[in-house]
């Protein structure tokens, strides 16, 4: 079927199987690579990106689903060429990512929670935030998203 | 960049290269073919000290350096960067040579076509430590190439010439490294100058951040997966799920149906699809309707039946003094087990491969492309010098990526359809179809005299093998494994009568090389029981630690480590009775690492509160980057102590995915405290070293905390055993 989508503010049409996961979409019709594949059951996270500002596991999510949705990935999550969300600028700040291939879903994720948790605690991000890493980039990554809540209430960054 | 002087320079870096390199591990397998019990003995101490070389002979400079136009120099790197850090610490070699800054240096990935090539592959911990010398020489040596060059253009002497910043100035005179590349056509390559000395360093052993930060937090297409070349079709390949098993039937008529599938083609042990989607490629290797030829039956109580010291083929590793006599009677004896475990790295195995006609080219996420090319290069009928193999940066290696990609299956896969093709592990795959850490069992015996200071102590333990799935030749000579699974078995401590033994056994599933490799289970087993006899002793099991450090160079490293992690971790500081503490210490090819650690038990859950870390592993290139690498091994050694486990129902890894293989996760996440010491003017390896104290710590902390002792891996699952058994 044809599938509408608005991909980090870029209306896009695609055709595919409506049982596609929206991830190969992203991927391999869109070519944005930075959404990963870790797992293909929506238990890693890497595939994280936001779907009509929700926050889904799109290896799990099918393209009929996200059909006339508005999908952000990490390549949109500034919102702009040039710029940093106040995630990112944490992440690079604190120096989170190892191999780095899961930090895109970590960072959705996390984007994602201070939407609608602008000052979390520690305790907060452990018990929300259900992402795997690997690497054990876990002790930066709960650092960053609590500089990236300062950042993002001082207005620093954006 | 064309040059006149292609030969190695007098006194350039090869030579002193590979005279500091010491043993390599080609040697020590020639050595082996000498192999006697009393040798194989002698040979697994030569393995356990020898320091392995980069597997590197091309030292030209304008093999491994380019000058870029816009004054970066750009350095094709040997090792692969799969998380650890490497490309960092590399430009952090390179620009203390170079004169310019550290973010000046763009570092790539040598292609098997470009570049210095490395047979010994990425892995065991040394990349930064075996090339430490020689970056910093090919380095040098182009910084006075340039020199020679500018001093050409401007006639005047070399020696009046200064660099810095990536620019080289005479007097008034000065012209950008850029500029010289530009104008040069033909190269004279320098003799290489002394190195710099390191009361200068500039750029050693300060904090660095990371430089590949930029592409890792925007998601830029860096991985292997991440491929996508023109024309490129997607594959997706079915293997027998059962050990050992063969294809039987296959129907392949429903998976053919789709319109989007292009070609089924089928190998002995595989039935492969090419279709235009990943998606079509995946639903089409679903819908296959196969049967396997396969021995059923075997579960997780083979594998540790089999795994059980008293079976296989073993080895004395260690016998000093006479430690069978001294433990003839009254002797404290426990036994340990670890478990099978995956890697699991985010990652899956994946390969593009463009086949077009006698030539090959691959594109993938591997530790080891020599390895690579030549084991395709015996399994294909490709021509090594045809097989082109571009290396990605790795989502996670942690020892899965040193061998058993899924290479030819893509070949083929390409080949069938005359187009590239992109081919991926699924998560159950990268499960099912790997390597895995083999279990362990360990029966540990000691004595301890009326003074408290050990009399006896013998190591024995069994394990599968975790190098012959690369080296396969080395079996036959060496029997038992001692090189790889039996890296940590022996007892470090000052003890006169000390004994390993290891018993080797085949499994019928592979097991191969995972991160820290035989240290980790060993230094379990070891240290767990070193604090059982601390008990026995009545001893402060830190200070027990120190009063068996004897007057070695590494043993007075470890005491003097030990003394400093004990201070500035408040190792005697009051703590509450619902916390436990404990530690554990190890060293791994040169580097000591020790850990304090404090648990808690909330609702029969194990909590990890605070990890203390320390680590001493010689000269330290980027702090940053060591600490990085510290921080992530206690939380892998977290998941692997707490949680991981693989068990075997029928001939199968029961084990499909991540939900029934635990890991650690952010709730996870102690408070963690790293201690660096400095001692050596060399580096050693941190990747793996920090890793193996921690499972020991664990539960040396929980004995602390419960006075039961939990001897089995995973700790979680022994302690609801234990919860089970006194209910």
């Amino acid at each position: 079927m044809k599938i509408n989508l608005t991909i980090n503010g870029v209306d896009s049409t695609f055709e595919a199987d409506p049982d596609m996961p929206l991830l190969w979409l992203i991927r391999d019709e869109a070519k944005l690579k930075g959404t990963k594949f870790g797992c293909g059951m929506a238990l890693c996270g890497a595939c994280s990106a936001h779907v009509d500002g929700e926050l889904v596991r799109t290896c799990s999510y099918s393209a009929q689903m996200a059909h006339g949705k508005k999908i952000t990935t990490i390549e949109g999550l500034s919102g702009g060429a040039n710029r940093l969300h106040p995630i990112q600028q944490a992440w690079l700040d604190v120096g989170v990512p190892q191999c780095g291939y899961c930090q895109s879903g970590f960072m959705m994720a996390a984007a994602h929670l201070l939407e609608e948790n602008s000052n979390p605690t520690e305790d907060d991000l452990k018990n929300s935030i259900t992402n795997i890493c690997r690497c054990g980039t876990h002790p930066r990554i709960l650092k960053a998203i609590l500089l990236a809540a300062k950042l993002q209430s001082n207005g620093t960054s954006k | 960049m064309e040059q006149v002087n292609s030969k190695p320079q007098k006194g350039f870096s090869r030579r002193k290269f590979l005279a500091r390199s010491g043993a390599t591990i080609a040697g020590s397998i020639a050595l082996l073919y000498f192999g006697r019990s009393k040798i194989r003995t002698g040979l697994s101490q030569l393995a356990a000290d020898a320091k392995f070389d980069a597997g590197i002979d091309d030292f030209d400079p304008t093999v491994w350096f380019e000058v870029n136009q816009d004054n970066t120099i750009t350095l094709r790197s040997p090792k692969i960067e799969m998380g650890q850090g490497v490309f960092t610490g590399f430009a952090i070699l390179a620009a203390e040579e170079l004169d310019v800054d550290v973010t000046k240096i763009k570092v790539v990935h040598a292609s098997t076509s470009m570049g210095p090539q490395s047979t010994a592959g990425t892995g065991m911990s040394n990349s930064t430590s075996s090339l430490y010398t020689a970056i910093r020489e090919v380095a040098a040596t182009l910084r006075e190439t340039l020199k020679l060059a500018a001093s050409k253009s401007w006639g005047i002497r070399v020696t009046s010439i200064q660099t810095g910043d990536g620019v080289a100035t005479s007097g008034s005179r000065s012209m950008r490294y850029a500029e010289i590349a530009k104008q040069t056509k033909i190269w004279e390559i320098a003799e290489t100058p002394a190195l710099r000395q390191a009361y200068s360093f500039r750029m050693i052993g300060k904090e660095h951040k990371r430089i590949d930060l930029e592409e890792k937090i925007s998601g830029k297409p860096i991985y292997g997966i991440d491929t996508d070349i023109s024309g490129m079709l997607y594959g997706a390949v079915l293997y027998c799920p059962y050990f050992g098993g063969e294809l039987k039937t296959a129907d392949t008529t429903l998976a053919g149906k789709s319109t989007d599938v292009i070609k089924i083609i089928q190998d002995k042990n595989w039935i492969g699809v090419v279709a235009k989607t990943r998606f079509a490629a995946e639903k089409a290797m679903t819908s296959l309707k196969v049967s396997w030829n396969f021995e059923p039956g075997y579960t997780t109580k083979d594998a540790i039946d089999a795994i059980t010291v008293g079976n296989g083929v073993a080895v004395v590793m260690q016998d000093e003094g006479n430690a069978t006599d001294e433990l003839s009677r009254n002797v404290l004896t426990s036994e340990y087990r670890t478990p099978i475990g995956f890697h699991a790295s985010m990652e899956p195995s994946i390969v593009v491969a463009d086949v077009s006609g006698t030539s090959l080219k691959l594109y993938t996420s591997t530790q080891n492309v020599a390895f690579m090319r030549q084991s395709i290069a015996d399994q294909t009928d490709f021509k090594e010098e045809n097989i082109q193999i571009i290396p990605a940066f790795l989502g996670g290696g942690f020892g899965r990526r040193g061998y058993k990609h899924n290479a030819v299956e893509a070949i083929k896969l390409s080949e069938s359809v005359g187009k590239p093709v992109h081919l991926l592990y699924t998560r159950q795959q990268e499960f099912q179809n790997g390597y895995v850490r083999p279990n362990t069992h360990h029966i540990l015996s000691g004595k301890v005299d009326t003074k408290g200071k050990i009399l006896a102590i013998q190591h024995e333990f069994a394990t599968g093998s975790m190098a012959f799935l690369a080296l396969p030749m080395a079996k036959p000579i060496i029997g038992a494994d001692f090189l790889v699974a039996g890296h940590g078995a022996r007892i470090a401590y000052s003890v006169p009568n000390k004994r390993t033994k290891i018993w080797n056994s085949d499994l019928p599933f592979q097991t191969g090389l995972w991160r820290g490799v035989g240290m980790f289970a060993n230094t379990f087993a070891i240290e767990c029981f070193i604090d059982e006899l601390a008990v026995e002793a009545k001893a402060d099991p830190l200070q027990f630690r120190i009063d068996h450090c004897g007057t070695t160079e590494l043993l007075q490293r470890r005491k003097k480590l030990l003394l400093k992690l004990g201070e500035k971790a408040g190792w005697k500081a009051p703590k509450a009775d619902t916390i436990g503490r404990g530690i554990a210490v190890c060293e791994d090819r040169g580097t000591i690492s020790a850990a304090i650690v404090e648990v808690q038990i909330v609702d029969k859950r194990i909590k990890v509160l605070r990890v203390a870390q320390a680590i001493d592993a010689g000269l330290i290139v980027n702090p940053n980057g060591v600490r990085q690498q510290m921080e992530g091994a206690t939380m892998m050694a977290i998941s692997a102590s707490l949680y991981e486990e693989a068990t075997i129902e029928n001939s199968q890894f029961e084990q499909t995915n991540f939900h029934n293989y635990q890991v650690a996760m952010l709730k996870d996440t102690p408070h963690i405290e790293t201690i660096l010491q400095e001692s050596t003017d060399m580096p050693s390896g941190v990747g793996e070293p920090p890793l193996s104290s921690v499972a020991p710590a664990i539960a040396n902390a929980l004995y602390n905390l419960t006075s039961f002792r939990l001897r089995t891996l995973p700790l979680q699952a022994a302690l609801d055993n234990y919860y089970q058994h006194s209910e």
